[in-house]
């Protein structure tokens, strides 16, 4: 029985580790840096305490002592169980079942159990009528359609209040630590096709003076947002935000004039800025 | 009164123990070997034998048909002829039994590796192989139902109870699953389509893990737990109520597997409910089987045997509660093709089954070596390196399900998704694997030292292969057909018995299937959905071979965050020419559905050769074969032959022409990655592929163009 205790007590703690888990992620923020190693550390703590506690409880025989509990648990017991105790067992055999010595009990079923078996009866019938009959609930594709719209009216407010920079009002940045995030952005989504010196590999070359749709930080902002789909450039508005975006832009521009180390020959045409 | 001597067969019971050891360690060290590949990626060598998609199939089907599998056999051949009073009904058909189903194994853990597999969601096993597997299951069923016609026993156990509806709905399970048209010896597609062939699929698949993995393991439980506790089982009342309740209910929880997916509605909402209404008849199985060992707690504390078994029941009764948990649709959203799906079937498969095996070895081994365990100490130590390895297994998997999936979902300030890359999603869990691995290694070593325990018990005793009973004939009885006693006449009439759990579990299966099939409005037709050129056809027959559905979905949900990362939900039209469906329910890597036109055909084909130059971390292996392979072209006619046959609508002579119109293809495709810079040739495996992924889930997209002009 404290095999099953402790393991229901495993769970109990996992349970509030899952929780907390889900408050943090259910913010905006993103994880702190090595918030992942701290919780792995902890997982194992965790698991190791439990497992040796175990091993500390199941060497440990205690011997049991008759405590008797109080009338109301009893009785509380009895209306959920409606068990016999088993020194008053031998009433409840039936004695025409003997099977290679199994013998088998005529105990109640628990009311307890019956209570759940019809409880999750009602629920079924309920979710069918809400779902399926009276059509109080949502379709999958309906609550499709609720999400986009409020996604939508999100992103209408964003525009509203100016905070939605788009390849009209976007400008160039200079400062290096915008240089660098977008640095990080580039390696990680961008290197793939255009290496991670921008030398190009799949894609053009994005360190020479030539571009194929345009160069100066609107029209390369404009074409990582909607991307060049017929020829394998990604749209990447809806993986990166418009603050990404425009730090990437800038960042490739950065890059013009630097030696990669394998460089893809030209394509497109010179830009000059007008 | 007369007593009638007969024997029980005890070496029947002895080979499938031994054949239970070796492939559950057999699948179990393959299951290791995969959990470390998910984080070292070059464990599979760059041979196509070892990769992921193909051997992860080799482990699912070794530990469930191999290992579970046996042990059932195991149980039944020593437990059947004795709670019924007679020898087995033919020794002949258990040695048919037995050989026959180590063959079908042997003849699984070749074909897998190789690539040769019907796929749907399992992998399953080509078409031979399932016919032999009928035969081999048919042969099982003359036996079992013979054994129990030629009884002494009035009236069936319990236990037999669950025997009997293991092995019919079983037989049902597999036929209805594995209909497909042969293209040759070791090529079919599945009868059905898309939306249909999933259904019929996972119907299929979550009834062989409640008829497989579930029912034929309470029969076991009702029969050593009693036994090894020497305890009466608790009540006899449950017993009826949960098993009737359990089987009717069962076999309508499949499509819980497809929820938010192109099924319609309807169906998932009754995946949902019947789920959840299947709490307590599973429940049911553990209270019985935990009260059946009242006054027995002591021991408990003492008899690793009844450990064993008092875990694996807990076990059961832990995953019968989250299974139903899963269903719930807001539930599923965030655990569906996550690692808590993984959790949640490991929780049944190491404790509910691994360890109720090892308890029923660790007492049936001495017994028919007439001795004691070897040490009473190494089968402790077992226990607790098994626990551990069950608790260590959990916890990580749950807990990178759902970090995982909560990542996916994440959006950020802008409403753009938080993490775009697939891969920093699956980077961030990459420690929760490595614990995982650790924790499969610890199960494993329990095992071998079980393997050792059980030998060395071996060597001390002898087999008493034949052991000699007596009991008094069957007599002529009459039971009373009157409230109350129903089923005790029920029990008296083992053939009716096996009638009525016949139709218990049609009825599900039937209102479920009937309007999927007949009523149009379930699979609303697009028409821009055509059906693949021969090319992509050949790619798909290549996706289906490296069974790169091990790790990649095929199925958008509609969920914003999944619309903006991959595209378009998928709908049900989509799939109407995909013999079989490929939609998978892992995402290790990131859904394929709407891969089509996202990336140059160069991508693709570096990609393949090695996916860390183009995704730098990448956990998926290199599969440089194919571009060295060429492509079998030999059975292109027979294939289109026979998708016509089950309505694919290729035009009538279109067969004679494919392969030119395949080449046509494979040429253009080759030009553009030879204008890429990419030293391609057409008549390689990995043009084929590209033409199949290039063309995935843009039909539709086809359909908007023409409806907009």
């Amino acid at each position: 029985m404290k095999t099953i205790i402790k393991s229901i007590w495993l769970k109990v703690l996992f349970f509030i580790i899952t929780l907390n888990q889900f408050i943090s992620a259910a913010g905006e923020s993103d994880y702190p840096a090595n918030y992942y190693d701290k919780v792995a550390l902890f997982l194992i703590f965790v698991i190791i305490v439990g497992f040796l506690s175990l091993i500390y409880f199941e060497s440990k025989i205690k011997i049991a002592k008759a405590k008797e509990p109080s009338l109301f648990w009893q009785k509380l017991r009895h209306i959920l169980t409606r068990s016999v105790p088993v020194e008053r067992e031998h009433e409840l055999i039936l004695v025409d079942h003997n099977y290679d010595g199994i013998k088998e009990l005529d105990s109640r079923i628990p009311p307890w159990f019956l209570w759940l078996f019809y409880g999750t009866i009602i629920f079924s019938v309920i979710y069918m009528l809400h779902y399926h009959v009276l059509g109080t609930g949502p379709s999958m594709e309906e609550e499709y359609k609720q999400e986009v719209k409020l996604a939508e009216i999100k992103r209408a407010e964003l525009m509203r209040s100016g905070a939605m920079i788009n390849e009209e009002n976007v400008t160039l940045l200079t400062e290096p630590n915008f240089l660098e995030s977008g640095k990080q952005i580039f390696i990680a989504n961008c290197a793939a096709c255009h290496a991670a010196d921008g030398g190009g590999l799949v894609g053009p070359n994005l360190t020479d003076e030539y571009w194929i749709h345009g160069g100066g930080i609107k029209n390369v902002f404009k074409v990582v947002k909607y991307g060049v789909v017929n020829k394998g450039m990604i749209a990447w508005q809806n993986m990166l935000n418009p603050r990404q975006i425009q730090e990437v832009a800038s960042y490739v521009i950065s890059l013009q004039g630097t030696k990669p180390a394998k460089p893809k020959a030209p394509e497109g045409e010179i830009w000059k800025e007008q | 009164m007369e007593l009638e001597r007969f024997s029980y067969d005890n070496k029947i019971v002895r080979n499938f123990a031994y054949a239970t050891i070796l492939w559950g360690v057999v699948g179990m060290v393959v299951g290791l070997l995969i959990a470390f590949q998910l984080f070292i990626p070059e464990l599979s060598f760059s041979i196509p034998y070892l990769t992921f998609g193909r051997i992860r199939p080799l482990h699912t089907n070794a530990v469930i048909f191999a290992f579970v599998g046996n042990a059932i056999f195991m149980g039944v051949y020593y437990s059947l002829p004795r709670l019924l009073k007679t020898q087995i009904f033919s020794k002949t058909l258990s040695s048919i039994h037995f050989w026959g189903w180590q063959l079908i194994i042997v003849a699984a853990a070749i074909t897998l590796p190789l690539g040769i597999t019907t796929s749907k969601e399992y992998s399953e096993l080509e078409w031979p192989i399932d016919i032999a597997i009928t035969l081999v299951w048919v042969a099982f069923g003359i036996n079992m139902i013979g054994t129990i016609i030629k009884r002494r026993e009035s009236h069936i156990f319990v236990a037999i109870w669950f025997y009997i509806a293991t092995w019919v709905t079983v037989a049902i399970l597999h036929i209805v699953n594995s209909l497909e048209i042969p293209v040759t010896f070791l090529k079919s597609y599945s009868l059905y389509a898309g939306v249909q062939d999933a259904l019929v699929q996972w119907w299929y698949g979550h009834n062989a893990v409640a008829f497989f993995l579930t029912t034929s393991y309470l029969g076991l439980m009702y029969y050593y737990l009693p036994k090894a506790a020497n305890r009466p089982v608790y009540s006899y009342k449950l017993s009826i109520l949960h098993f009737w309740t359990l089987i009717f209910i069962y076999i309508w929880a499949g499509p819980h597997h497809l929820l938010y997916t192109a099924l319609p509605d309807w169906a998932q909402s009754l995946g949902t409910v019947f789920s959840v209404m299947l709490i307590a008849p599973s429940w049911g199985g553990m209270i019985n089987g935990l009260l059946t060992l009242r006054g027995a707690w002591d021991r408990v504390r003492q008899d690793p045997v009844l450990k064993f078994m008092v875990v694996a029941v807990t076990a059961y009764g832990m995953a019968t509660f989250e299974g139903p948990t899963l269903s719930l649709k807001n539930v599923n959203a965030i655990a569906h093709y996550t690692d808590w799906v993984i959790a949640h079937v490991h929780i049944g498969a190491l404790g509910w089954n691994g360890f109720l095996t090892f308890g029923i070895l660790y007492w049936l081994i001495p017994k028919l070596w007439r001795t004691d365990l070897y040490s009473k100490k190494l089968a402790n130590v077992h226990f607790w390196i098994g626990f551990l390895g069950i608790v260590f297994y959990a916890l990580p998997m749950w807990f990178s399900g759902i970090t995982q999936a909560l990542m996916w979902k994440q959006f950020d300030n802008f409403g753009v998704l938080q993490y775009p890359n697939f891969l920093e999603t699956v980077l961030q869990i990459i420690p929760m694997y490595i614990i995982r691995g650790i924790a499969g290694a610890f199960y494993v070593t329990g095992v071998i030292l079980m393997v050792y325990n059980l030998i060395k018990t071996i060597k001390k005793g002898s087999l008493l292969e034949e052991e000699f009973a007596e009991a008094p004939p069957l007599k002529p009885f009459k039971d009373e057909f009157r409230k109350g006693l129903r089923h005790r006449w029920l029990e008296g009439k083992p053939i009716y018995f096996t009638i009525a759990s016949l139709v218990v579990v049609l009825i599900g299966g039937i209102i479920e299937f009937v309007p999927m099939f007949l009523v149009k409005s379930n699979v609303p037709t697009i028409a821009s959905v055509k059906p693949y050129t021969p090319l992509e056809l050949q790619g798909r027959d290549i996706y289906i071979r490296e069974a790169c559905n091990s790790c990649h979905s095929q199925l958008v949900r509609p969920f914003r965050s999944e619309t903006e990362r991959y595209g378009e939900y998928s709908k049900a039209g989509e799939y109407v020419y995909d013999h079989p469906f490929l939609w998978g329910s892992k995402r290790s890597g990131p859904d394929l559905h709407r891969i089509g036109g996202k990336y140059p055909n160069s991508w693709h084909y570096l990609h393949m050769e090695n996916p860390r130059s183009t995704s730098p971390g990448s956990t998926m292996p290199p599969y440089p074969w194919l571009l060295t392979n060429d492509l079998d072209n030999s059975t292109l006619e027979a294939k289109i032959n026979a998708l016509r046959k089950i309505g694919v609508p290729y035009p009538e002579g279109y067969e004679k022409i494919a392969l030119a119109e395949l080449n046509k293809q494979a040429e253009q495709i080759t030009l553009d990655l030879q204008k890429n810079g990419v030293p391609a040739e057409p008549q390689k495996e990995i043009i084929a592929l590209i033409a199949y992924l290039q063309r995935l889930g843009t039909d539709i997209k086809a359909n908007k163009q023409t409806a907009s002009k």
